[in-house]
């Protein structure tokens, strides 16, 4: 029997709550952060190493959206397997609804900060190419929603498995795909010097497909999370 | 009935005349045993992720039989499908596989229903086995369909039907082909719905004899 209450979707304070605490456990705990920004710069580093001097405009947009896509799939696999010890208590005092809430929102925060946080590496590193600031970051917040909202999903899939981290890289990269092809042929189009107007049809692609993965995130979750 | 369809294809597909064009010559003839693979794959895929609903809401566990066993029809489809492709696109494109996007999406959903396929094997528990691949199963479906509309849009397709190429409409002077080509779609797929079928029933009764 399928129960989807339209109302209320988002029980905003217990979000808020459950938002705080991923926080909160991440700033106590800091390792887990610490290893994902030196998994970010030893890689950025690794590729300025490897492809120093032939560095094309298509290039460094493909190395940027790539080396995004691996640190996400490292750092956002963490979401559910950390909270091993916790489930229980949130299995009786949560809705799963609340519980996806925060977790979409947490890890689209997290993938965001650490791809502000690449740009600037590459800007130092490599040089930066972009000169139409608005619509690159408009498309790379969209491309973050999408992966960061994907991966959450396979995060608590894999969760229930026996290999988990294997797992994470075989459920979730064939399904990754259209957001990727889309976020990465957007963002060299713009920094080609493209306008709104000669994209705006694969944005609006890319808007829609975010939308289908996180609906979809929406209705399915509930069924993971109890059994 | 089934068989008596795919004799008639075979027969028909081989034997009557077909256009004569310049580059496709008589490799037109993939026509009857190619295009109703993805035919078939789309349609089976559709149904194991229709089982894969319904088992959400009854939890039954035939339904999760159906929904997985449907799903492996599809594989087989996929893979005769990606094969008979690339044999063709050798003779006329020239190499096996020319990073086309049609040759992509079809190896992408591949990938993704050979990952369902590695999940169902890594979760031990039978019930949370059938209910998180049926998760899975409905969510990767759903991103396939997308995917299959984007990435021609993405890159220029030498396939048939897309980017200004012509599809077999416009090659069909005698409706030949078309008499073939949807027997051959109804045949092939009722050939995967038979196995598939004959698979689910040999299932259900090993399940029958293990409770």
């Amino acid at each position: 029997m399928i129960r989807i209450s339209i109302l209320p979707l988002l029980d905003v304070q217990k979000v808020i709550q459950l938002i705080k605490k991923d926080f909160v456990v991440d700033w106590r705990q800091q390792n887990p952060i610490a290893g994902i920004l030196l998994y970010l710069a030893s890689t950025i580093f690794t590729s300025y190493m490897a492809f120093k001097g032939f560095l094309s405009l298509e290039v460094w947009n493909a190395l940027f959206w790539i080396i995004l896509l691996f640190t996400a799939i490292t750092a956002i696999s963490k979401s559910f397997i950390q909270e091993e010890r916790r489930s229980l208590y949130y299995f009786f005092l949560m809705r799963p609804r609340d519980l996806i809430n925060s977790k979409l929102i947490y890890s689209f925060i997290y993938l965001l900060a650490i791809a502000f946080l690449s740009l600037i590496i590459f800007t130092v590193l490599f040089g930066n190419p972009i000169r139409n600031y608005q619509l690159f970051i408009l498309n790379l917040i969209l491309g973050c929603l999408g992966l960061s909202s994907a991966f959450t999903m396979i995060s608590a899939i894999s969760f229930k498995t026996s290999n988990r981290s294997v797992m994470m890289a075989v459920l979730g990269f064939p399904i990754i795909i259209p957001v990727l092809l889309l976020s990465i042929g957007n963002s060299s189009q713009i920094l080609d010097g493209y306008i709104w107007s000669q994209i705006q049809g694969n944005m609006l692609t890319l808007i829609s497909v975010d939308v289908i993965i996180i609906a979809l995130t929406f209705v399915l979750f509930p069924f993971i999370w109890r059994s | 009935m089934c068989v008596a369809l795919l004799i008639y294809t075979v027969i028909a597909g081989l034997l009557l005349p077909v256009p004569k064009l310049p580059i496709l010559n008589e490799t037109i003839r993939v026509l009857h045993f190619h295009v109703p693979m993805w035919f078939g794959m789309i349609l089976v895929f559709t149904g194991s992720v229709v089982y894969a609903i319904k088992y959400l809401k009854s939890n039954d566990s035939t339904q999760d039989i159906y929904s997985s066993q449907l799903a492996n029809m599809g594989i087989a489809f996929g893979v005769l499908g990606i094969v008979t492709g690339m044999v063709w696109a050798k003779y006329t494109w020239g190499e096996a596989w020319s990073n086309d996007p049609k040759q992509n999406a079809s190896a992408i959903s591949l990938l993704i229903y050979l990952a369902y396929f590695v999940l169902r094997n890594s979760i031990k528990d039978e019930q949370q086995r059938n209910k998180i691949s049926a998760v899975y199963n409905i969510f990767a479906f759903f991103l396939m369909i997308p995917l299959l509309f984007i990435l021609p849009r993405m890159a220029d397709s030498l396939h048939p039907g897309n980017g200004g190429n012509p599809g077999f409409n416009a090659y069909d002077l005698d409706s030949n082909l078309r008499m073939v080509f949807y027997t051959a779609v109804l045949g092939w797929t009722l050939l995967g719905y038979w196995i598939a079928s004959i698979n689910i029933r040999l299932s259900v009764g090993q399940q029958k004899i293990a409770d």
